[in-house]
């Protein structure tokens, strides 16, 4: 099993729709997959038409008192499963301080998840926080969705010293890659040109930015279940997927 | 996705569009565009995958054929894999994890197809107030299909109920709805048992293995007919499979069948006129004559794999030809086999055989044992003939000729099968341990016997490949290599016989045979 986290400390920058659309075509092509929404707003949850609950809220999930897999649930597409968010979410730092071991909680809750799925995608909240740290460290890969400014640039220096800073985070697979990118704009030309230079793991897939992408909250569903299999943002979204799963296979030093 | 699937039966000319408004108010209904596949159901001919309690299906849509082979009234595949090819012997399956358990239910017979059904297949979805989906319904309409018996006909619709994993209640209530709403009721049997009742068949409706239950006061001349006739059943039912070498089961189960028509004939004595015996005698001698041959290269072809890792590895590949030659010479003794079963002589034997064992027994008989109930005349039976194994065998000395060996396992076989065809007579546990420990006298005299024939037989082929020029000298030498381990080992059982054959006849085993066929005691009951 394979956790996969889409992760920016910035809003807005397509986390949710790249969890969303990344896990889709993992199911797609056979493997089990998972997507847990870690987001109290829920708009994961929202994509997949099911209701933004989770018995027993947070408190209930961290310690353990329900299998993850209670929780579960089915998708309307096959191999595909989403534990929901929910509103209590929004604490979920407090709950998890209350742990022995405050960091490692959701490594602990998805270790049993291994024998029912193969990808696990975890679309997290924007923030910097102790949820994040937990995602950070269950995590084999950190997608990094940036929409090219200058400030996104800024902010992928703020995670990297943060994950140096911190014990045990200096080996996270980090994997930025642009987003929403509009090639018109110079400024988006410009810093895809520089900014991987300086972050060698910096994916060469990108998602341009489309109108198609927005209508997955019309559409409630993935986007290549309703747009066209030549639709050229199912492509990226394929290379990036296939990016990622080629980075994912390769032994890290 | 698929959690969980139950299957209701819905009655002929029910109006689908009744159930679909059902869930009206609560659920919204669409409709995938319906699809049409064919599953076509495998098992050998003597239903060991069903016995396990198995079902092999192979899906076919159009595009694609997938095999899957799960547990009868079980969803979930035990092992499913996409094939271009039908599925035959063993060897045929494809190399994935795990094929062993159902390659070793195969054994050695061919996975033959049972019949077909033919399913158009619709699929609804129930969505809720967000449009998402809570629970799968799919309409089956299915037809068999029994190509072989050219025969069709419908099989009940089923509507099959699969949950959405996370939607339990959902899956409940709609459960309910089915049930207690629309009145409609669970599907017991599996849709294979569905078509196959529909097609006027019957699982579990062959086996190699005799299965009497036999009435011990009834007259011993019609319980004889009553055995003759399910061996007759059995010889006849082999001989489609046996003209066309489905595999080699067919011509072996008919030849056992035919073999214990003769030892019952013979064996159960004094129940038919002694000519009428005499004459059957022969014929049934002439039908184990002429499916000798076949049966010979069978024997050779299932052990050629293991007479070759015998040899020394060098020596192996030398062994092919014989291989060859075998299959050279099948082709004719196969065209002479069925030319046999196609002759007027064996047609009007089979005729005449089965007006015989179907007439009904004469009011009155002068056969001394006719009219007696079998259990006296079985016990009788037995009794003379355990006597007689256990003098033949008590006579044997390392010195003795083989031709001693050879009349004593004839007595055993006719003891062997005199005690299965009236095992039902007896208490079931003690005739189960006594018909293991003739299994195991048998196994040692037939290896003595046909060790000895095997290599004589091989010899014979040496000398044939040799005029036919087929052979090397490399050849011969293995051939005459491998001998030389038949007669080894004939030499070892020979060895084992006397202590195999004490085991037999020690005195728990003579006291339990004195106890089930001994003459009575005093304290004779009835009578
Ligand atoms: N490639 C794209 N092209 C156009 N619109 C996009 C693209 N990716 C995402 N969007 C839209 O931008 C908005 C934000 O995207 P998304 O929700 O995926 O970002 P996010 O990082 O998860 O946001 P949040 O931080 O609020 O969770 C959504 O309306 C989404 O439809
Ligand atoms: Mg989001």
């Amino acid at each position: 099993m394979k956790i996969i986290a889409s992760y920016n400390i910035k809003g807005g920058v397509g986390k949710t729709a790249t969890a969303v659309n990344l896990a889709y075509l993992s199911a797609r092509e056979g493997n089990r997959t998972l997507i847990w929404d870690l987001d109290p707003q829920g708009a994961a949850t929202y994509y997949f038409r099911v209701k933004p609950k989770v018995k027993g809220g947070t408190r209930a999930l961290v310690s353990g008192h329900h299998d993850l897999d209670d929780l579960v649930k089915g998708t309307d597409f096959e191999g595909l499963d989403l534990l929901p968010a929910d509103f209590s979410y929004r604490n979920m730092d407090l709950v998890l301080e209350d742990n022995k071991r405050p960091t490692k909680q959701l490594q602990k809750l998805l270790a049993p998840m291994a024998i029912a799925y193969d990808y696990v995608f975890l679309d997290c909240p924007p923030s910097i926080s102790l949820v994040s740290e937990n995602v950070f460290r269950a995590s084999h890969a950190l997608l990094v969705p940036m929409i090219p400014t200058t400030l996104s640039a800024r902010t992928l220096d703020q995670l990297q010293e943060f994950l140096e800073g911190h014990d045990g985070l200096g080996k996270v697979n980090l994997m930025p890659f642009f987003s929403m990118v509009d090639r018109r704009k110079h400024l988006h030309i410009h810093l895809m040109e520089t900014l991987p230079e300086s972050f060698p793991t910096f994916l060469q897939a990108s998602i341009p930015y489309a109108s198609d992408v927005e209508r997955m909250g019309l559409n409630r569903m993935p986007l290549p279940a309703y747009v066209p299999p030549s639709n050229p943002i199912t492509k990226a979204y394929e290379a990036l997927w296939a990016e990622i799963k080629a980075g994912l296979a390769k032994p890290r030093g | 996705m698929n959690e969980f699937a139950q299957a209701y039966l819905v009655p002929d000319g029910t109006d689908l569009q009744g159930i679909k408004d059902a869930f009206e108010g609560r659920y919204s209904v669409t409709e995938d565009e319906p699809h049409e596949l064919i599953r076509r159901f495998y098992d050998t001919f003597d239903w060991s995958l069903y016995q396990a309690g198995t079902v092999l299906e192979e899906l076919s849509d159009g595009s694609q054929r997938e095999l899957i082979w799960r547990d009868l009234h079980g969803e979930a595949p035990k092992l499913a894999w996409n094939t271009d090819r039908n599925p035959g012997f063993a060897a045929d399956l494809p190399q994935i994890p795990e094929i062993d358990r159902l390659a070793s239910l195969v054994g050695i017979r061919r996975l033959l197809p049972l019949l077909d059904v033919h399913t158009r297949l619709i699929s609804w979805r129930l969505l809720n107030e967000d449009g998402k989906t809570v629970a799968r319904l799919e309409v089956e309409q299915n037809r068999y299909v029994d190509k072989g018996r050219e025969r069709q006909g419908p099989v009940s619709v089923l509507l099959r109920l699969h949950g959405v994993k996370g939607y339990d209640d959902e899956l409940q209530a709609t459960a309910r709805l089915l049930q207690e709403g629309l009145n409609l009721s669970l599907a017991r049997a599996e849709l294979l048992q569905e078509a196959l009742a529909a097609a006027g068949r019957r699982p579990l409706d062959y086996s190699s293995q005799l299965d009497f239950r036999l009435d011990p006061q009834r007259r011993a001349d019609a319980t004889a007919k009553e055995i003759l006739l399910h061996l007759l059943n059995t010889i006849e039912v082999n001989i489609p499979g046996t003209r066309a070498n489905q595999d080699s089961e067919f011509l072996h189960d008919l030849r056992v069948a035919v073999r214990r028509t003769r030892s019952a004939l013979t064996q159960i004595k004094d129940v038919f006129a002694a000519d009428l015996v005499e004459q059957y005698k022969e014929s049934f001698g002439w039908m184990g004559e002429f499916t000798g041959p076949v049966r010979d290269l069978d024997v050779y072809l299932l052990d050629f794999n293991a007479y070759q890792a015998s040899l020394p590895e060098t020596l192996r590949p030398h062994l092919e030809p014989l291989r060859d030659f075998i299959h050279a010479h099948y082709g004719a003794e196969q065209k002479a086999l069925v030319a046999h079963l196609d002759s007027k002589r064996f047609r009007d034997l089979l005729r005449d055989w089965r007006a015989f064992l179907e007439a009904p027994v004469p009011e009155q008989s002068v056969v001394p044992n006719a009219m007696r109930p079998v259990k006296a005349v079985a016990d009788e039976r037995i009794w003379t003939m355990y006597k007689r194994v256990r003098k033949e065998g008590r006579a044997i000395t390392p010195d003795s000729p083989p031709e001693d060996m050879h009349e004593l396992r004839k007595s055993c076989k006719k003891l062997r099968y005199l005690i299965e065809f009236f095992d039902s007579l007896y208490p079931k546990q003690e005739v189960r341990q006594l018909v293991k420990l003739m299994k195991v006298l048998l196994d040692n005299l037939g290896n003595f016997q046909d060790l000895a024939v095997q290599a004589d037989h091989l010899r014979d082929m040496a000398q044939r490949m040799r005029e036919e020029s087929h052979a090397s000298t490399d050849t011969l030498l293995t051939m005459g290599v491998l001998v030389g381990h038949l007669l080894e080992h004939q030499h070892r059982a020979r060895e084992e016989f006397a202590q195999i054959f004490a085991t037999f006849d020690s005195e728990g085993h003579q006291a339990l045979f004195t106890a089930l066929f001994g003459p009575s005691k005093p304290r004779r009951k009835g009578a």
